[in-house]
């Protein structure tokens, strides 16, 4: 699992970790029953406070991304692989919405971007 | 480009130690920033700039003209305020103004009085009942008020509340807006100074271990965060400060216009990501390897 914060990021910290462990179980790295770092270890490898890790935990767990267990730890949730793609979705759409915005102003049409992307895609 | 100041090969030995080939330029129309650890030189240096002591090696030229012999056609066109500005502490704001308004060849009485207003100081106090940050703006003040070109200041923001230190930096900025102007400060960058710096040297141990443009700084000098599994010697090179740590690895590099071809897949992959350093990023690792 790869977590990176930045300071500067407009998201404050907790959330930064949220979203990335969201990744992390969206792309596979982080699966199923797997045990997630303590809170306190996961505070001191990314230095910051346990506070800010035990509030992640607390979000992934009411969202049903964790399960934690009293004196056992925190564990990945069975997640529904179809409820993530739904929710990345609409992550990808607000995305899309800024970048077709920002190209029409240069004359590039949806039409353009929907064509770069399938190039990518072939590459 | 045109030049206001231009110091080359500058050594003195001052009190406890000693400043070593110091070369540097200033600007028209910029703000630069002296930036360093305690016990640098930053003091010592402002002093030969603002002609206030005489440099003991190389030349210091300011508007064309050699420092030497401080005469009133430089004196004139500076604003220097030292890093313990000094007064008749026993007299009020107004007496010690017509002291200093005499000096100078020009005075703006009405714009000295706005600045007195903006920066909150009474000018009906003896300058002894002024909190320290308060007789720093008094200084400022003074220095603004004879109209000179080019403002030369030892840690202005030291000892400033956050409001009084906005109004510093605000008045720095509209002082070099017109593009005529510049100012030379030595400052800590955690005083702000930094945001509003244009060209940056940084001082260590005597000597100018970087004189640069920030924004071509700040665009050469990133963070690189990296994951464990996706370490690969190409991103790992010539990276300085590197903390290894169970869930990302990160490290410094001087030359990331160098390096980001290099690095696109993995940054595409999401393996890979870049972040700003701070000045004070920079100043860190360069001074831990000097």
């Amino acid at each position: 699992m790869f977590i990176a914060l930045s300071p500067s990021h407009p998201d404050p910290m907790y959330k930064q970790v949220t979203d990335q462990i969201k990744d992390a179980i969206a792309s596979g790295a982080l699966e199923p029953n797997e045990r997630l770092p303590s809170v306190r270890e996961l505070a001191e490898a990314l230095d910051v406070s346990a506070i800010t890790i035990k509030r992640a935990y607390l979000d992934l767990e009411t969202e049903g991304y964790i399960l934690t267990r009293a004196g056992l730890g925190s564990f990945v949730a069975e997640v529904d692989r179809d409820e993530l793609k739904r929710r990345k979705l609409d992550e990808v759409r607000a995305e899309l919405t800024r970048l077709v915005r920002s190209s029409a102003k240069f004359g590039i049409t949806a039409e353009d971007v929907a064509r770069l992307a399938r190039d990518l895609e072939r590459h | 480009m045109d030049t206001m100041l231009e110091a080359t090969g500058i050594g003195k030995r001052y009190e406890d130690f000693t400043l070593r080939d110091v070369s540097l330029g200033v600007r028209r129309g910029a703000i630069t920033g002296v930036f360093g650890p305690n016990g640098a030189g930053k003091s010592t240096l402002i002093k030969v700039l603002a002609c206030q002591v005489p440099a003991g090696a190389g030349t210091v030229r300011v508007f064309g003209l050699p420092c030497a012999g401080r005469d009133a056609a430089i004196r004139n066109r500076i604003g220097y305020v030292p890093q313990e500005p000094v007064f008749y502490m026993d007299k009020t704001v107004q007496w010690n103004t017509r002291f200093a308004a005499a000096y100078f060849a020009e005075w703006d009485g009405g714009e000295f009085y706005r600045l007195l207003d903006r920066f909150k100081v009474n000018p009906l106090k003896a300058v002894k009942h002024l909190s320290g940050g308060q007789k720093k703006l008094l200084a400022l003040a003074m220095a603004l008020s004879h109209r000179p070109d080019l403002l030369i200041l030892d840690e202005p923001a030291a000892g400033l509340d956050v409001l009084h230190r906005r109004a510093l930096l605000d008045r720095l900025r509209a002082f070099v807006a017109d593009g005529d102007r510049a100012v030379v400060v030595a400052s800590h960058i955690t005083d702000g100074l930094d945001e509003i710096a244009e060209d940056v040297s940084f001082l260590h141990e005597g000597r100018v271990i970087l004189h640069d443009d920030r924004d071509d700084l700040l665009s050469r000098w990133k963070w690189i965060l990296y994951a464990e599994g996706a370490r690969d010697p190409t991103v790992e090179d010539g990276l300085t400060d590197v903390r290894r740590q169970p869930y990302g690895n990160r490290g410094l590099t001087a030359d990331f216009p160098a390096i980001r071809e290099s690095i696109a897949p993995a940054l595409a992959s999401g393996d890979v990501r870049v972040e700003n350093a701070s000045l004070e990023d920079i100043l860190i690792a360069l001074v831990k390897e000097a």
